[in-house]
């Protein structure tokens, strides 16, 4: 009784001061569409339990992880071998890794599809895209941190590739390595891009994220928006957050389960001079572009292949970004034309990747 | 205020007197910050190889040295000078390798190929691979990062 008493005052203390009642009785009143395309809402909190898995099973190896030449490879196999359960940090951390990305590009492609990032939802979608540019750099750069044969390859070619942008892709490609070639120095500093830079920088466009879309609610699917449809609604709280929950609970349960039977392997370190080993490939996300480039002509005209790929892979993302303004009229016949655009790529991608994978 | 013959009033003046001065604040801040993001390069001037180790080369054969950070292949000509070349991909950078049965230098990364003179003869790689000089001492081997005449 007495006690009850002053937790209500300590709460109505705590209110006077930081007016979270208003937000508190937002969360309690707040609705979500319930209608066949559901299912897709629950991505996004899916990833973003991935990605606190990730800073915590990353705070636990930058414990141990040494980021020079010397101690890279070395520091990982202690964790592998020598610190407690430290093989199931760094392998549930490279498997979330995996299932982050992979939500991420479901996720993306969802809201593609459905053209949800309509008016007024397009910043929603930008600072979406700024947030799987963020992933994509976090894999990137947290390839090479064991410094493998494999992984130095990967960086090699990755870190080139800016140098193809005509006037200011050298400078990019020199703060990328720290120098001229990829060193010591670039094993440093994409530590330091993995733990510092990357993460700052993802905390900070995924609070515009999760605000905007707290702001303007859920999408409703083009044809009920457009036929004016009364769209069957469910509570947030508890009912969404409760079946959000169970699918929580799955993928942790694969996440575990893969992580403890499949754990990630360590190359021998990587030696600079050494040759490319044969029949490399790069993170499975990056497969179609990496076939892209391999089947890229070396001239296209009077210009390298190189700097028109990578003017094509630049053009496609500024396009990808400021797409729900090409989209400005979804349900018109532009918006359809877009739409098959849309898969011809998802199936471009897929088809690729395989391609790749077969190789 | 504004007076007649002004193109701007006094407010709009001072406030891009201060825009102004805080973004050239923001920029002196921000180059050195980039300046020092990026170490200084120093490729070196010469590389110096002792002579023995490579007097058993066979005309046609290629051995690898290191040429700082990179690596280097020196390959005996039929008139027994030889050749160095620098071992990195044109393409996108990645490390080669000589494959001696087929006489042919070999990129894993996007499978390109060079012939045994250097020349990019298949998959992406845009250019020859690099070369360096050589020049012959009494006991050493001196390669040096000029390109050959």
């Amino acid at each position: 009784m007495k006690i009850s008493r002053l937790w209500a005052g300590f709460r109505s203390w705590l209110d006077e001061r930081l007016g979270w009642g208003a937000v508190l009785g937002f969360l309690r009143q707040k609705k979500v569409p319930q209608t066949r395309h559901t299912m897709w809402a629950y991505t996004g909190s899916a990833i973003l339990m991935f990605f606190i898995i990730q800073v915590v099973t990353g705070i636990i190896l930058a414990f141990y992880y040494r980021p020079t030449l010397e101690e890279a490879n070395a520091s990982v196999a202690r964790i592998m071998t020598d610190i407690p359960l430290g093989w199931a940090v760094r392998s549930i951390h490279s498997w979330s890794a995996t299932f982050m990305i992979a939500l991420v590009i479901v996720h993306l492609t969802s809201i593609w599809i459905l053209k949800s990032y309509r008016r007024p939802r397009e910043m929603t979608w930008m600072s979406g895209v700024l947030l799987l540019v963020c992933s994509l750099a976090f894999g990137f750069t947290g390839y090479l941190l064991p410094w493998d044969d494999l992984s130095l390859s990967a960086t090699k070619v990755g870190t080139d590739i800016p140098r193809a942008i005509p006037v200011v892709g050298n400078f990019f490609t020199q703060l990328l390595r720290g120098g001229e070639d990829v060193s010591g120095d670039t094993l440093t500093r994409f530590f330091s891009f993995h733990i510092c830079i990357l993460p700052l920088a993802l905390l900070a466009v995924l609070v515009i994220h999760i605000f905007l879309i707290q702001k303007l609610g859920m999408s409703l699917p083009l044809e009920a928006e457009i036929k004016k449809k009364k769209v069957r609604e469910i509570p947030f709280w508890p009912n969404f957050i409760f079946r959000e929950m169970i699918l929580w609970l799955v993928l942790l349960g694969v996440l575990l389960s893969l992580a403890v039977f499949l754990p990630p392997g360590l190359g021998q370190a990587a030696d600079l001079r050494a040759p490319a080993p044969e029949g490399i490939k790069p993170e499975w996300y990056f497969l179609f572009l990496f076939q892209t480039l391999k089947i890229f002509p070396a001239h296209v005209l009077f210009l390298s292949g190189e700097t028109v790929a990578v003017l094509f892979i630049l053009a496609g993302g500024l396009i990808f970004f400021f797409y729900p303004f090409l989209d400005n009229k979804p349900a018109s016949a532009k918006g359809k034309v877009l739409t098959a655009l849309a898969w011809l790529f998802i199936f471009y991608a897929l088809a690729l990747s395989i391609w790749s994978l077969l190789e | 205020m504004k007076l007649k013959a002004s193109l701007f009033s006094r407010r709009q003046f001072l406030n891009g007197l201060l825009a102004g001065g805080l973004g050239s604040l923001a920029a002196s801040l921000l180059y050195p910050l980039l300046k020092s993001a990026i170490p200084p390069y120093r490729e070196p001037d010469e590389v110096r190889l002792p002579l023995a180790d490579y007097k058993d080369l066979a005309p046609g054969q290629v051995k690898d040295f290191a040429w700082d950070i990179k690596p280097g292949f020196l390959k005996k000509k039929a008139d027994g000078s030889l050749v160095a070349f620098v071992g990195v991909c044109t393409h996108l950078d990645c490390n080669v390798s000589y494959q001696a049965e087929q006489r042919k230098f070999f990129c894993a990364c996007h499978e390109g190929w060079y012939d045994e003179e250097g020349r990019n003869i298949a998959g992406p790689p845009p250019a020859p691979l690099r070369r360096l000089t050589v020049v012959m001492e009494a006991e050493e081997i001196v390669i040096k990062k000029e390109a050959p005449a």
